[in-house]
């Protein structure tokens, strides 16, 4: 779904690179100091070399120390000022690099944010990981090994070729000539090996998903001796990687080899033109060997251009990726003049709703009607894709409807901001997400003002104060990511612990017992309806569950198929008939 | 990959590090090769470059002395043009080597560390160890690409050259290599000085980024849950806080970092520096001549150019040596697996239960004890359970009671911490893991969905299957509806990029795939646990007809999970109460009649055969468990 609302259109390279620098609002006087200090670094090299030629021709004629020994002096200045020249070029590079590398990042939450879950549906941890860490990482190279080094390369470039000039203009043209060469022959050699990237970065995405699937699907891969095959399938991938590689490694060879020559044909040219202006007197022949080397020391930073080249490709190639994600349509927009919630208990109307996940998709709600009283306490039943979840999604504005209304407190729900509207429900999802962090940290991202003893008071609700008691770190006990460390039945109970500490008027159960043994399932809904039922007047709940042995002891019953509401039974143990007592022995 | 095991030794404490990982050298042949063909260009590169210096020198003092024209000196242009085509041929040679080599060792690396880690098994791969692990398998591997590409040339060049120009300038000058020498010499002062705390401070950045990209991920994945709490600002700000403090604290680093490098900058500028001074006031006393001179001053950067090369590239080295030293650190780690690689002497060579004349083998558990590291309770205790040949047995208990390591433990995926498990009479660690599993099918509480289409996630359970056999699985599993609706039915696209399933659809897609594998023991791990009650009802005669003839274990919470369950076994009664979250009383409400109107036995049944071998003579029941 989502793959095919991604655009079709190529954002062009400069584009790419002009939002970047935009939407990491890139620190511009942090570098253009370090270009400065890059430039100012690369000339010292030019002095150093030129200054020693000078002062070893010079002394060849022996012409006393005094004569050289302003020159000496200069040459030393310079040999003491590059290394920290260079070092303080870096340091400011990177910081500037870091500070936007950390709005990029914070971009692509926000971007992420809008979709989620709605319109990322169909990404998983693979492809996110892929595109939120590599990208990213890869992004701050745009300054770093990308424009920095060939606005360092050309600035020197141009300094050198005019000093040069000065002294022997036929020289200057023959050293502009060869760096000119030597700065625009390695991006086109690297647009040489160009045809491959995309494919490159195409087999990279699904090497990188091959990888999570391998590594995340090990148990159910090895347990039907599947391992093997999904290691081939890896190393598919990787061969053709390497075909890949080999060919770039050509043109980097080339590449290199390209600018070795340059500065080859730059020395010998140069030194030619100085010989023959000697010898035509038309030039001081203590400046033979400062020539040629001024040429070596002009060259030093070319080999960086190269490099560069080759990598803003990549981040052009990642920035592209990045910037896609903003042509992806936002499912749920804030209304421009949202209306207030009003305090208290809202009841909840569904009238006629219908909604579908895209146009090709058959109707997940095909005009559901439902009414929720303030206070009241209501199951909804039905079989997988009867459209229970497609209801909760409405309610907590994850998607729009496509007709019919859906009201909060009497107002249509997409009169509210989105925030306002979740505000007032809690919830306990389906698979519970838990985060990485201590069992305390979990819950009170339900109310994170909450005080102990609220916690504690949600923890008894959802039954794990003795669980809890028992453990040795109590509270601060960590979950792993997740969740992972805690059994599934627990993971509900801190989900189920979180949602009771927000609050809220509504509280939705989302199949909260999936996963939990019976005696435990009943056991905790039993607490919950006793813990809302003192406070009935205040809080709605809606269970949605599968189980019609659940919704004995909830006021209104409701029965989905289909995607409409097909049966309402208002009684107080509107369950008991449907199916199969709950089992409640001793 | 048993190799690895073998050639695999314990982390050396305070290994010492050059410029290449001696581990790194020894597992990846192409490293050696490589590093034989860099040398080569390298000692071609240091010739080229003195002959490019004395070739200089020689035209520049023709020229000063005697003022001619440059087509006089036309073989020394000649010879010039020679010296810097070699040396251009060597930096082609010496980069393509380069790239190739690193492109051949990200594979090799990568795929040893894939291997190993299914080697080392689920049980290793489980909670955060997968994401970190992806994680270095991909950029991890990719920050070799840096090290392999860009440092490693460059050093052994930086190895080379400085060495060859040195013994050259001794034979010209031997007072100019005083100084250069001495400078020289310093290199690696710096570099033990400033690099070891680089390093150390590069390997903690390492930690701290992929703990970043762990944490954004996982805030990522977690946005819905975060946006219906309306707390995703406070992600946000939590992302931002995070990236800012790496910023920080990446900075720090760099600041140490890059010291080394402006080391080797200060010292190639000093060299180059002082020479010109030495040599400037050796010729005003005329000790030397133009000729050596000049070349001497030619040659003097090009000792310090590939060390400031190196120095440049110094953090792609110490990223790439920290990447590469836990990928290396993941490989020396020993399977905890019990399994040899090849079958023991005298051990049947086939999968246990086959060949035991056609019928479905007996599964017993005796004395099974399992401890998770840092858990105070064991996760199972002196456990005896037996499954008869062809009989079906549920496992109830509350959650975290260990129903699920009962059957990882069977699967080989949990090395037991005592006690003896075998299936059809072959002990679990005779026989390879690979071959154990090969008469297993398992319904997973939490399948995994691959990429791919809905018929490649079936054919996991066999490779082999055609697509009539796909589709009657599918059907079977109650999976036809589903697939009815999808206009690209069996091969529509889940996983990444693809469809994404809802739990009950992948339980489903879990159940067809176990079917595909015609295996004669079956467990079940909450196999119906997301379906909903018609789903459930509709499937239960083809996995009633499934089931028939198999030997079948299943964990469940209700003792009808799946049709025609043989007896229940109570882990709330054998294990030590409330070990899990399940309060005494809630245990003893366990048990009680379905409604189903199965046939339940809740207390032992000693009629029934168990297998020849075990010692105890009937198989007994987990109630018993408790010694």
């Amino acid at each position: 779904m989502t793959a095919a609302g991604l655009p079709a259109r190529r954002r062009p390279a400069l584009e790419v690179v002009r939002a970047l620098a935009r939407l990491g609002r890139a620190p511009r006087g942090r570098l253009v100091l370090a270009t400065l200090l890059g430039v100012a670094g690369a000339l010292c090299t030019v002095g150093l070399l030129a200054g020693s030629g000078y002062v070893v021709d010079r002394a060849a004629f022996r012409p006393g120390l005094g004569a050289i020994a302003g020159i000496l002096a200069c040459v030393e200045v310079l040999a003491f000022l590059r290394g920290p020249l260079r070092y303080a070029e870096r340091l400011v590079a990177h910081d500037a690099a870091f500070r936007a590398l950390g709005r990029w990042r914070v971009w692509l939450f926000d971007r992420l944010e809008p979709l989620s879950p709605a319109a990322l549906g169909t990404w998983r941890t693979g492809d996110l990981l892929a595109r939120a860490v590599d990208d990213v990482d890869v992004l701050q190279d745009l300054y770093l090994r990308g424009s920095l080094p060939v606005a360092v390369a050309a600035g020197a470039a141009t300094l050198a070729v005019v000093v040069v000039g000065v002294l022997l203009p036929p020289a200057a043209a023959v050293l502009g000539g060869a760096l000119l060469v030597a700065l625009v022959v390695p991006p086109a050699v690297a647009a040489l090996a160009r045809p491959g990237r995309g494919r490159e970065a195409a087999l990279r995405g699904s090497l990188a998903s091959d990888v999570v699937d391998l590594l995340r699907g090990a148990p159910d891969l090895l347990a039907f001796g599947q391992e093997e095959a999904m290691l081939g399938r890896v190393a598919e991938v990787e061969d053709e990687l390497l075909q890949l590689a080999r060919r770039r490694a050509w043109a980097a060879g080339l590449g290199s080899a390209v600018v070795t020559l340059c500065l080859g044909a730059a020395v010998v040219g140069v030194l030619a033109e100085a010989v023959a202006a000697v010898a035509g007197h038309r030039l001081d022949p203590v400046m033979l060997a400062v020539l040629p080397l001024a040429a070596i020391g002009a060259f030093e930073p070319v080999p960086a251009v190269m490099a560069a080249a080759v990598r803003t490709g990549d981040v052009v190639a990642a920035g592209r990726r990045r910037l896609d994600l903003a042509d992806v349509p936002v499912p749920v927009e804030d209304p421009e003049d949202p209306v207030e919630v009003s305090p208290g208990c809202p009841s909840v109307e569904f009238e006629e709703a219908r909604l579908r996940y895209g146009p090709d998709r058959p109707w997940a709600l095909a005009g559901a009607t439902l009414s929720l009283p303030p206070g009241s306490r209501t199951a909804l039943l039905g079989s997988s894709g009867a459209g229970k979840s497609s209801l909760l999604n409405v309610l907590l504005r994850f998607w729009p409807l496509a007709g019919g209304r859906a009201l909060l407190g009497g107002q249509p729900i997409d009169r509210y901001a989105q925030v306002d509207a979740r505000r007032c429900i809690a919830v306990v999802d389906q698979e519970a997400r838990l985060f990485a962090g201590s069992i305390r940290r979990n819950v009170v991202l339900g109310r994170p003002d909450a005080s102990d003893e609220e916690v504690a008071e949600a923890i008894r609700l959802a039954q794990l104060d003795d669980w809890v008691a028992s453990l040795p770190e109590g509270l601060e006990t960590t979950v792993g990511e997740g969740g992972a460390k805690v059994s599934g039945g627990q993971r509900q109970r801190i989900a189920l612990a979180r949602a009771l500490l927000t609050g809220a008027p509504l509280l939705v159960l989302d199949e909260p017992t999936a996963g939990l043994d019976r005696p435990t399932a009943e056991q905790l809904l039993a607490d919950v309806l006793s813990s809302t039922g003192r406070a009935a007047e205040e809080r709605t709940v809606l269970l949605v569950t599968h189980h019609p042995a659940e919704a004995a002891g909830f006021e209104q019953v409701a029965v989905m198929e289909a995607g409409r509401v097909t049966e309402v039974r208002r009684a107080d143990r509107a369950g008991r008939g449907d199916g199969p007592a709950p089992t409640r022995a001793s | 990959m048993g190799n690895v095991a073998v050639m695999s030794t314990p982390v050396a404490e305070g290994r010492v590090r050059g410029p290449i990982d001696r581990r790194l050298a020894s597992r990846v042949a192409v490293t050696r090769r490589y590093l034989v063909l860099a040398v080569l260009v390298g000692v071609l590169a240091t010739a080229s470059v003195v002959a490019q210096a004395v070739l200089l020198a020689t035209i520049i003092e023709r020229a000063l002395r005697h003022h001619v024209t440059p087509g006089s000196l036309a073989p020394q242009f000649a010879g010039l043009a020679a010296a810097i085509t070699v040396r251009a041929a060597c930096g082609w040679a010496g980069e393509v080597a380069a790239h190739r080599t690193s492109a051949a060792v990200t594979a090799v690396l990568r795929r040893s560390l894939l291997a190993h880690a299914l080697e080392l098994g689920p049980g290793w791969l489980a909670g955060e160890r997968a994401g970190e692990l992806s994680l270095t398998a991909t950029r991890g591997v990719g920050a070799l690409d840096a090290y392999f590409g860009r440092y490693l040339p460059q050093a052994v060049l930086a190895g080379l050259v400085p060495l060859g120009v040195l013994a050259w300038i001794a034979a010209q000058d031997w007072e100019s290599v005083l100084v250069l020498g001495g400078l020289v010499a310093l290199v690696p002062v710096a570099m033990v000085l400033f690099g070891r705390e680089a390093t150390r401070r590069t390997a903690h950045q390492w930690r701290r980024l992929s703990s970043l990209a762990g944490r954004f991920l996982e805030l990522v994945v977690g946005l819905p849950t975060l946006r219906a709490f309306g707390r995703a600002g406070q992600a946000r700000r939590e992302i931002a806080a995070a990236t800012e403090g790496l910023r920080e604290a990446t900075m720090g680093t760099l600041r140490v970092a890059f010291l080394s490098a402006l080391a080797m900058e200060f010292l190639a500028g000093i060299g180059t520096g002082l020479v010109a001074m030495v040599l400037g006031l050796r010729l005003l006393g005329g000790h030397v001549p133009l000729t050596t001179a000049l070349a001497v001053l030619l040659v003097s950067p090009e000792v310090f150019l590939p060390l400031r090369r190196v120095g440049a590239e110094f953090h792609a080295s110490t990223e790439g040596q920290a990447a590469a030293g836990r990928i290396l650190d993941v490989l020396d780690l020993r399977s905890p697996a019990p399994a040899p690689a090849e079958p023991a002497p005298g051990a049947r060579a086939a999968a246990p239960g086959a060949g035991m004349g056609g019928g479905p083998p007996a599964v017993a558990l005796s004395g099974l004890t399992v401890r998770f590291p840092g858990r105070s309770t064991p996760a199972l205790e002196h456990l005896d359970l037996a499954v008869e040949p062809g009989r079906r047995v549920a496992v109830l208990g509350p959650s975290g009671a260990g129903k699920s390591t009962i059957l990882h433990v069977l699967l080989g995926f949990v090395a037991p911490d005592g006690g003896r498990v075998e299936v059809g009479g072959t002990a679990l660690g005779s026989v390879p893991g690979r071959q154990w599993r090969r008469s297993i099918t398992w319904v997973p509480q939490h399948p995994a969905l691959l990429r791919g289409t809905v018929a490649d996630n079936l054919r996991i359970g066999d490779p082999d299957a055609d697509p009539e056999a796909l589709e009657a699985a599918a059907t079977a599993a109650g999976l036809g509806p589903f697939l009815s609706q999808l206009p690209r039915g069996l091969e529509t696209p889940v996983g990444e990029g693809g469809l994404d399933l809802s739990a009950g659809e992948r339980q489903r897609l879990a159940i067809a795939r176990a079917m595909l594998k015609d295996a004669p023991v079956v467990l079940l791990d909450e196999p119906m646990s997301h379906l909903d009650r018609e789903t459930e009802a509709a499937l239960r005669s083809s996995v009633d007809h499934w089931l028939a003839g198999r030997t079948v274990l299943v964990a469940a919470h209700r003792p009808d999970a799946v049709p025609g369950i043989d007896r229940v076994v109570d882990l709330a009664r054998a294990a030590p109460a409330g070990a899990d979250g399940g309060s005494p009383s809630h245990v003893a409400t366990a048990g009680g009649p379905p409604p189903g109107g199965e046939q339940v036995a809740t207390c032992p049944d000693p009629g029934k055969a168990g297998p020849p071998d075990t010692p105890e003579g009937p198989p007994t029941l987990a109630t018993e468990a408790r010694r």
